[in-house]
């Protein structure tokens, strides 16, 4: 296998929830070492929106650059920045508003006798919207999302069953568990990186790096969303 | 110079004037099987008085020849059967047809081929390969059905697509540059189960060519071949019945005459039933799958005269993939041909076919609501070809071909409503064409001419313009019937061979090839739901030039052939996908997709055993093929996906004695061209990989030997039987079929390889029947 030069990789969140927002910061490395990728320090961190919030964000362990002092708002864009050993990277994202989850439930599967997750939503019919779903099982993060548009379901109702993948070592869905769902409303170029993201190319003749909206050759995305949550028990 | 103008004045007066001076007749008939009435195509007519001058009987089996009046022998040969000597007294033009009488299969005469001895020195096409039923026979494949697609991927220039594939590359070419061709209609589709198996049910099949883009001026739309499969026209003597039942598949046979040496029909039917184990499974996931595919190859052709006869030909195919009732996805391919074949005179033979060719493809999947998806493609043509036999020397073949294309890329229905669908793409497809068949001496011939192709996308819908980022930037409404855009191309062809004596020659080539219709696939394995897409305002025809060379000889009385070719092959608006492409129910798909250039050459070695107890082959192929993207790999070179520097296949059918036939095959190829990670990072707790240039990689070689064996019943006049045997894989070498990374189960720090291998020791067993 080649080696390679290692990359910049940023990973940042910003919501319309209350509580800190975190960007991360790391490296790439070359695919024969092990897999501890290296924090990167001492990055200038700033986030800034186009009606004049500003935040510069303080980094509390290695790596991991945190605010406070800013909360999300529904249509206002923002932008990160990066500055780190010389080179500036950028990403602008526009919060969409969020859209509510009417209601959770367990459905049959399709293929065999397994329970599956399932939340109804209602898509607004005037925005064209992008949503990113994320599970929790007794509040563990399910590695797998997923997401979606609304190119055919837009004004609809509509129900999103969780389809579970058996190679997956997350927890299974066994009685009494607490599940948890996230909605997010992303914008277009969260979307896009996620959707490219998601299989990582593995079952194409020609694998990629998904479509970030960073610049500068980094991987990874900033993505300003909305976000709902709802949480059951597993009966 | 001087000469050169001499030699085009006496080429003009040959092609109009072509009996001037001396009394001349013609000379013409038929030349079929005594024994089933098929017409043979590609036999030899010789007139043993004149050695310079021949014809070959054409695809109904047709020749014609122009002597001056006298007393001749006329001979028709082809391989494996009798030759037919006539004496003619040749005073005014006649009518000969040449029965011709199958050898016995005595030990050692195994039919190799159905050409003449040294026809692959002598005739004119280079970069062509024929091959009939008969050669299938003996070479073990997997499963144990004999295919086709699957022999001439043993031949060189021509590789396998993947493990088990029917899809194949020609001389660097991608899979959708094949023009597959069955009784003339388009075959959009040649794969079953997966590719496991190919459409070509070798029993219905009579003759199979492969042109490696030199085709002659009649064939056009494709890039890289043209693969011509003709069905059997049925036995017009008797009724017979043939059929196999195998392990995972049963296939039937039966022909016969509708009146007697006037008509014949044949109609062939397979059904594969591998699901029928999966039933047996406790496996709720298994034992509700279906998985199987069934076709049927039809044909029926009627003499109404000694100058008109007609044809009609059918093909119908289903693969069906499913889980109960809630999944399921069926695909198949559907063909019709209409031919008229018609007598103007003697020397002028026409042939008019309509031509109907469906492929379409259904998903279905019901939940509360049955919800379909469902695409198509569909085209609709007629075919007008003349064949003017002007002399011994000189064949004049022009025509016209006009298709109408119909792509419905994709409509989703819920309960029978339509929820969806993409808009509709027309398109029409004009060509004229001419050539012209000439011997200028013994020593020297030529064939060069010329294809004139029109290709109109036609309204109604909305076409969009885009920005280099893939945004919309303009739409244009056209109405129903209104061209959208409209690209004209010639495309000359041209083929010269020099004959340095009868055991050797050598060739020379030149063509240029047009596609108007592409395929957009982003899966490893080509799947059937891939789309077609035709050239349109966005999208320019690809054209490829091809230069080739090659010299052909035969050793020890035609009992070797040997032949080495080289190509170099230059490819203009080739398609490629932008990274992350959405290729899938995309109304805009046009702008996910990137233009290049590419470029192909390679060198093609080949070596045959025609006779004797042991016979078989030796194929080698160096080859490279890259593409250039402005957008990908920083506009360098790269070598594309099925690049593969060495392809070797040798193929050995040795006849034991009267009842065992052995064989085997073993092929080794470098692994394709392909993106492994170079690096890999972390996002959202997961570890990603890092992708850096385009196919740096390769898998690893493939390697692996076949066998086979056949053990024949002893024959009567009434019926014959034989069991196949065979192993796949026979050493059971890992292939690698994917490699996919994953985190290491054992250390989370490490990211390891994961090779999947599809088939290792197959074995499979077949008896086949004939009465």
């Amino acid at each position: 296998m080649n080696t390679t030069s290692s990359q910049i990789v940023i990973q940042g969140n910003l919501d319309d929830l209350e509580g800190p927002d975190t960007i991360k910061i790391s490296r790439s490395v070359d695919f024969d070492q092990a897999s501890i990728f290296p924090a990167v320090t001492g990055a200038a961190v700033t986030i800034t929106s186009n009606v004049g919030d500003t935040a510069i964000l303080t980094e509390i362990s290695e790596g991991i650059y945190v605010t406070d002092s800013l909360q999300g708002v529904a249509g206002r864009t923002y932008t990160l920045n990066v500055l780190t050993e010389g080179k500036t990277y950028t990403a602008s994202s526009t919060m969409p508003n969020a859209v509510a989850i009417d209601s959770i439930y367990f459905e049959k599967s399709l293929f065999g006798q397994e329970k599956l997750i399932t939340i109804d939503f209602k898509d607004p019919t005037n925005s064209t919207n992008f949503y990113r779903f994320i599970q929790f099982i007794n509040n563990a993060e399910l590695s797998q999302f997923n997401v979606m548009d609304d190119k055919y379901i837009n004004g609809k109702e509509y129900s999103y069953s969780f389809y579970r993948m058996r190679m997956n070592n997350d927890q299974s869905l066994e009685s009494g568990s607490t599940v948890q769902i996230w909605l997010e409303s992303i914008d277009e170029g969260v979307y896009n990186y996620f959707r490219t993201a998601g299989s990582d190319g593995r079952n194409s003749s020609s694998p990629a790096n998904p479509n970030t909206n960073l610049t500068n050759g980094a991987l990874g995305y900033f993505n300003a969303c909305s976000i709902r949550k709802i949480a059951t028990i597993v009966p | 110079m001087k000469n050169k103008k001499f030699y085009l004045f006496t080429l003009f007066l040959v092609l109009l004037f072509p009996v001037a001076a001396q009394q001349k007749f013609v000379v013409s008939g038929y030349v079929k099987d005594a024994k089933t009435g098929e017409d043979l195509i590609g036999a030899s007519i010789t007139v043993k008085e004149i050695p310079g001058i021949g014809a070959a009987s054409n695809a109904y089996g047709f020749y014609s020849i122009t002597l001056p009046a006298g007393q001749y022998q006329v001979i028709s040969r082809f391989l494996g059967y009798t030759p037919q000597i006539e004496n003619v007294d040749l005073k005014s033009s006649k009518k000969i047809d040449f029965n011709l009488t199958e050898q016995s299969n005595e030990l050692g005469e195994t039919v190799i081929t159905s050409q003449r001895k040294n026809e692959n020195v002598t005739q004119l096409q280079m970069g062509t390969q024929k091959l009939n039923s008969k050669e299938l026979k003996n070479i073990p494949v997997l499963f144990g059905e004999k295919d086709i697609l699957k022999t001439i991927q043993l031949l060189p220039g021509i590789k396998a697509a993947g493990e088990g594939s029917s899809g194949f590359n020609v001389r660097g070419g991608a899979v959708d540059q094949n023009l597959i061709l069955l009784d003339e209609a388009t075959v959009y589709n040649a794969s079953h189960l997966m590719g496991f198996f190919s459409v070509f049910n070798s029993d219905a099949i009579k003759d199979v060519t492969i042109y490696k883009g030199n085709e002659p001026a009649e064939y056009g739309g494709r890039l890289s071949s043209v693969l011509d499969v003709k069905m059997n026209d049925g036995n017009d003597k008797k009724v017979g019945v043939s059929g196999g039942i195998g392990l995972i598949s049963s296939r039937i046979n039966i022909e016969g005459p509708i009146v007697k040496n006037k008509g014949s029909f044949m109609i062939s039917a397979r059904r594969t039933y591998a699901d029928l184990f999966l039933k047996l499974s406790n496996d709720t996931s298994l034992n509700q799958a279906s998985l199987y595919f069934y076709d049927l190859n039809a044909k029926a052709n009627y003499k109404i005269n000694d100058k008109n006869r007609v044809f009609l030909s059918g093909y119908f195919g289903t693969d069906v993939l499913g889980f109960g009732d809630t999944f399921g996805v069926n695909w198949g391919n559907t063909t019709g041909t209409l031919r008229w074949n018609h007598l103007f005179s003697d020397r002028l033979f026409s042939n008019t076919s309509l031509v109907y060719s469906n492929y379409n493809y259904k998903i279905k999947i019901k939940t509360s609501q049955v919800m379909n998806i469902i695409s198509r493609i569909q085209d609709v043509g007629i075919k007008q070809d003349f064949q003017l036999f002007e002399s011994g020397k000189s064949t004049l073949k022009f025509g016209f071909n006009s298709v109408f294309h119909k792509i419905i890329p994709g409509v989703i229905t819920a309960n029978d409503t339509t929820l969806n669908s993409l808009t509709n793409k027309n398109a029409l497809e004009n060509a004229l064409y001419i050539s012209h068949q000439y011997k200028i001496s013994d020593r020297l011939s030529l064939e060069y001419g010329s294809r004139f192709n029109m290709f109109s996308q036609l309204g109604p819908g909305n076409f969009y313009t885009y920005d280099t980022k893939g945004a919309t930037i303009d739409t244009t409404q056209f109405g129903t019937g209104k061209i959208v855009k409209t690209y004209y191309n010639i495309e000359p062809r041209a083929t010269f061979n020099y004959l340095i004596n009868e055991q050797s020659s050598v060739k020379m080539a030149y063509a240029r090839n047009v596609q108007n219709l592409h395929l957009l696939s982003n899966s490893t394995s080509g799947n059937p739901t891939d789309l077609w897409i035709s050239s349109s305002n966005n999208v320019k025809p690809e054209i490829a030039d091809q230069v080739s060379l090659g010299y052909y000889c035969n050793l020890k009385e035609n009992e070797y052939e040997f032949s080495a070719e080289v190509y170099y092959k230059s490819l203009q608006n080739q398609i490629d996908y932008k990274n992350g492409a959405e290729l899938n129910f995309n109304d805009n798909v046009e702008s996910q997709i990137l233009f290049g250039d590419g470029r192909a050459y390679g060198l093609e070695l080949f070596l045959k055993k025609k006779y004797g107890r042991f016979n078989g082959w030796i194929s080698y192929t160096l080859s490279r093929t890259e593409r250039k993207f402005n957008e990908i790999n920083s506009g360098n070179y790269y070598p594309a996906r099925q690049d593969r520097t060495h392809d070797l296949s040798i193929v050995g059918i040795y006849e034991l004695n009267k009842r065992w036939t052995l064989s085997g095959t073993w092929v080794y190829n470098t692994g394709n061209a392909v993106t492994f990670p170079t690096g890999k990072y972390t996002v959202d707790g997961i570890t990603k990989l890092y992708y850096s240039d385009r196919n740096a990689n390769r898998m690893p070689a493939y390697h692996r030997l076949d066998l086979g064996a056949t053990w024949t019943n002893k024959k009567t006049d009434k019926f014959e039987s034989s069991w196949t045997f065979s192993l796949y894989n026979a050493y059971g070498h890992d292939n690698a079929y994917t490699i996919t990374f994953r985190d290491s189960e054992t250390d989370p720090t490490k990211t390891e390889a994961v090779q999947t291998t599809l088939f290792k020791f197959i074995p499979s067993v077949s008896y086949n029947f004939k009465f």
